[in-house]
């Protein structure tokens, strides 16, 4: 390549572009953290007049229902993310070590979940859930979420199954382990990065769902994105700050964890849509 | 056709402990079928990739025809890459993919499928026209990669490890192939390969890289007669290297007195033959002729190899089955090195 | 240790939940949509709602600017996330973190987005606040409307915002998944840096960016929060109005709410099958 093209490095106007770009990716939190510790931001103040830790002590303080939500989605969250796990690593094995007849059936079946919208499923649950005693409970929201959470982890599940050899357990048979000792030592360690991975994400789609707690909580079972949607719409600026960073912990903590996970396997990523 | 001049040719990656390609000069003649041979990570691919455009040397400089064509890009160099892994483009038709390059170059539509064509029929592709490439063969998938270079009749032609994907029997016939090819076209052709066989085999001259160094650059024979040192003797085959003293014309080791020929290098301390040019005789007497002993003897289908000791210095032989047929292990045999097969290295 | 025989038993949780909740939740959607609710002692049969949903101007309009909000933030995040994923591909100064910060709205809910989007382009806003500074506006009216206005504006901000790195990541794997030897190889051959990324590199990438394209545009014409928050009343997205339909006190408006997700189904349908097909497609080449 001609010099100063030799792929290295970037012209000044792309790189500024870039920088651009990333800046507009960030910008929307800003004014979040911004808010949180304003005590009063009137137009036309470019920054807040006063400060005040006045929304955070509300979001501590024990007659506010934030920290009960903050509860109440993170362990509907795990309840769901445990079930996605219990049922999606026999499936996830089955998909990923085998060729079956109808194999392509199962696999549109497991990801059609992922891309139609939860609203055109949850209408037609709702009344079901009504009947049976399930809408406006938690364990209802948490059975409704495997309808995200479950797909999620089958994938995930699968794509580390495909690069998994289960001759490891045939050799631990062989040498006298028995099915759960070869479960345990055998199985589990190989999968176990991808299963917390998968976990860990399965968690964050639970703990981002809205329309599905929204409708079969019935608008009883309060999870932060609801209190987040009714504080946003009533304008109270200072404590929907507070709230969003809350909720939004959990996330940045998991990129940290996993960005290396992200970008090399390309179904994980898809299935990103449902945060 | 075009003469390429490599100078003093050094490409180093950050982080690396020595450049990939280590102050490589070399002039490869103008029409020439060359071969650059090396085992893997010689540097030979990067060699390549340099002349072709694709990567820029950290110093140094590539002529064509004795002008620098380090500034100009891949498109614009006249010579063509034709990749290892064909890379043929996926989505294209067989036509399509060798039609590229003309389309590239705003070609008329007419023209380019009757270059397609021509170059088609050339390389036995007939009534592929229309197939993707993932419906060819691995052979079909090399000629298409071959066409889509020569039907631009570049000045110069890069293969890197044209025929290593090939099973054997396909390998031989497209290098049968690529010499008509390079009969037939006027192009300098340079290809890239770590199989010594083949490069003796196709060359017409043999650059030899070990480590990212240029260690010698000769006819394929050359290489066997006359190695520069025992890495390039041993890369091409020899076995044989016994250590001992030069005086003028006489190299003085563990087998006696050896007489050397005339052109015999004057640094070498070591003398070299090929096994294949030991001779066995019948009686003693004869000029550079001395007993050796039979350790073991295999017998190889078309040669039977003898491992031998004189003075307990072990070497090789490989003789035809039919001398071989009343030996036995243990025996001891007249053994005869005569002059012209003789090397020394350093 | 084989195991094939029970292949079914290992399948058939994860497919009893999703046949039962998704499978069931849609179907359900559908007999509804025909009026058929049993337990809330509807069993008619028929059309009506559709009827009803197909000869309204509300509809229509709400049918309209929830396409418009899909499709103009699905091409406008696929061109950004093209461009990005071009760059972010190359080595640079600082590329590191610029691809670290690329991803962190990834893992961000959807809400989060569009209360940072309120903040900014509501018209007491950062940005109206700037231009006040600047002396464009003298008072918050002036500066021109882009949440809960006709165009949807803000909403098609949030979506662009958060989908511009999950299609951008998507189209990095693929681009490291092709390598970069065909364009070397196209270069050889004569194509210009251009020529080579339209002719040989955009081919390539076609189907993995289509197959994003195809799941946003789903996700963004079924998301209900987002119009929720940051949408007008009237015409409000089609997820929203299913959503007040359903909720309306009136029970005969929810054979229309269901007609409306279905509706919805059925283009989120016609994507799985289009990105089913690239997929595999894709695997093929």
């Amino acid at each position: 390549m001609a010099p100063g093209k030799n792929g290295q490095g970037l012209p000044t106007l792309v790189w500024f572009s870039l920088a651009l770009l990333v800046t507009w990716l960030i910008l929307p939190l800003l004014p979040l953290a911004v808010w949180s510790v304003s005590r009063s931001w009137y137009f036309p103040d470019l920054l807040p007049s006063a400060y005040s830790a006045r929304a955070w002590t509300y979001v501590f303080s024990p007659t506010s229902d934030i920290l009960p939500a903050l509860g109440r989605t993170a362990l509907i969250a795990l309840g769901a993310t445990f079930l996605s796990a219990l049922v999606g690593l026999p499936a996830g094995r089955a998909l990923g070590l085998y060729q079956f007849r109808g194999k392509a059936i199962v696999e549109l079946l497991i990801l059609a979940p992922t891309i139609v919208p939860g609203i055109a499923v949850a209408l037609g649950l709702h009344v079901v859930f009504l009947k049976l005693g399930l809408a406006g409970t938690a364990g209802g929201v948490v059975i409704v979420h495997l309808i995200p959470t479950l797909p999620y982890m089958v994938l995930v599940m699968a794509g580390i199954f495909s690069n998994y050899n289960p001759d490891a357990e045939a050799q631990a048979r062989s040498l006298g382990a028995g099915y759960f000792q070869t479960f345990y030592y055998v199985t589990l360690p190989a999968i176990l990065p991808g299963l917390l991975i998968g976990s860990l994400f399965a968690f964050l789609v639970s703990w981002s769902q809205y329309i599905l707690t929204l409708l079969i909580g019935s608008g009883r079972v309060v999870t932060l994105p609801l209190l987040l949607f009714n504080f946003a719409s009533a304008g109270r600026n200072d404590i929907t700050g507070a709230i969003s960073i809350i909720y939004i912990l959990p996330g940045i903590l998991l990129l940290f964890l996993g960005a290396r996970h992200l970008t090399g396997r390309n179904r994980t990523l898809e299935n990103l849509k449902q945060i | 056709m075009t003469d390429v001049t490599l100078e003093k040719l050094t490409k180093s990656y950050p982080g690396a402990d020595r450049p990939a390609v280590d102050n490589i000069s070399i002039d490869i003649g103008s029409g020439s079928l060359t071969a650059l041979l090396g085992p893997s990570a010689s540097g030979k691919s990067t060699v390549l990739k340099m002349i072709a455009g694709l990567l820029s040397p950290s110093s140094g400089d590539i002529l064509f025809d004795g002008r620098s064509v380090l500034r100009q890009p891949p498109d614009k160099r006249d010579a063509v890459l034709v990749f290892q892994e064909h890379l043929l483009f996926p989505y294209m038709t067989v036509a399509e993919n060798i039609g590229f390059g003309l389309k590239m170059r705003r070609r008329p539509k007419d023209e380019i499928s009757s270059a397609v064509d021509g170059m088609m029929e050339l390389m036995q592709l007939d009534g592929l026209a229309a197939r993707k490439p993932n419906q060819l063969s691995g052979g079909q998938q090399q000629r298409v990669a071959l066409a889509r270079a020569l039907v631009l009749r570049p000045k110069l032609l890069l293969l890197d490890e044209p025929f290593s994907s090939l099973d054997a029997n396909l390998r031989v016939e497209m290098q049968g192939l690529l010499r008509t090819l390079h009969a037939e076209f006027d192009t300098t052709m340079l290809f890239v390969t770590h199989d010594q066989e083949e490069a003796v085999a196709l060359a017409d001259s043999i650059a030899l890289l070990l480590d990212g160094k240029l260690r010698q650059h000769d006819t394929p024979d050359g290489f066997y007669a006359r190695p520069q040192d025992r890495s390039v003797a041993t890369f091409f085959g020899a076995k044989n290297f016994i250590e001992g003293q030069r005086q003028a014309g006489i190299f003085d080791c563990a087998f006696g007195q050896i007489r050397l020929p005339d052109n015999a290098p004057v640094g070498g301390h070591t003398l070299t033959f090929r096994p294949e040019n030991v001779k066995l005789v019948s009686e003693a007497g004869g000029i550079n002729s001395f007993p050796a002993i039979i350790k073991s003897i295999q017998f190889l289908g078309s040669q039977t190899r003898l491992q031998l000791t004189s003075s307990d210095i072990r070497f090789e032989a490989l003789v035809s089955p039919f001398s071989a047929a009343s030996l036995q292990s243990g025996q001891q045999v007249m053994v005869q090195l005569p002059p012209e097969v003789l090397w020394l290295v350093p | 240790m084989t195991e094939r025989w029970n292949i079914p038993l290992m399948l058939a949780p994860a497919l009893i939940i999703i046949v039962g909740l998704f499978l069931g939740g849609l179907a359900l959607g559908l007999v509804g949509s025909f009026g058929y609710m049993p337990f809330i002692g509807r069993e008619e049969f028929n059309l009506d709602a559709y009827r009803s949903i197909l000869s309204s101007e509300g509809f229509y309009r709400s049918f309209l600017l929830t396409f418009h909000i899909a499709f103009t933030s699905t091409v406008i995040a696929s061109a950004i996330a093209l461009g990005a994923a071009l760059a972010l591909r190359r080595s640079f100064y600082g590329r590191t973190f610029i691809s670290f910060l690329f991803q962190i709205n990834l893992t961000v809910p959807h809400l989060v987005g569009a209360v940072g989007i309120l903040y900014l382009f509501s018209q007491s806003g950062f940005f109206a606040r700037l231009a006040y500074e600047f002396e464009l506006i003298s008072k918050p009216s002036e500066f021109p409307a882009m949440i809960y206005d006709p165009l949807a504006i803000g909403i098609i901000l949030q979506y662009v915002w958060k989908e511009v790195p999950f299609i951008g990541l998507i189209l990095l794997a693929n681009m490291q998944t092709i390598g970069k030897d065909y364009e070397a190889a196209a270069r050889s051959l004569g194509a210009s840096r251009w020529q080579s990324f339209r002719h040989v590199l955009l081919p390539l990438l076609t189907p993995g960016l289509l197959a994003a394209a195809m799941i946003v545009f789903a996700f963004t014409f079924g998301a209900y929060e987002i119009p929720a928050l940051l949408g007008q009343n009237y015409p409000a997205a089609l997820p929203v109005l299913a959503y007040q339909s359903f909720t309306h006190v009136d029970l005969h408006a929810r054979p229309e709410a269901f007609a409306m997700t279905m509706i919805i189904a059925l283009l989120s349908a016609a994507m799985i099958m289009g990105y089913a097909y690239l997929s595999r497609r894709h695997v093929r080449t």
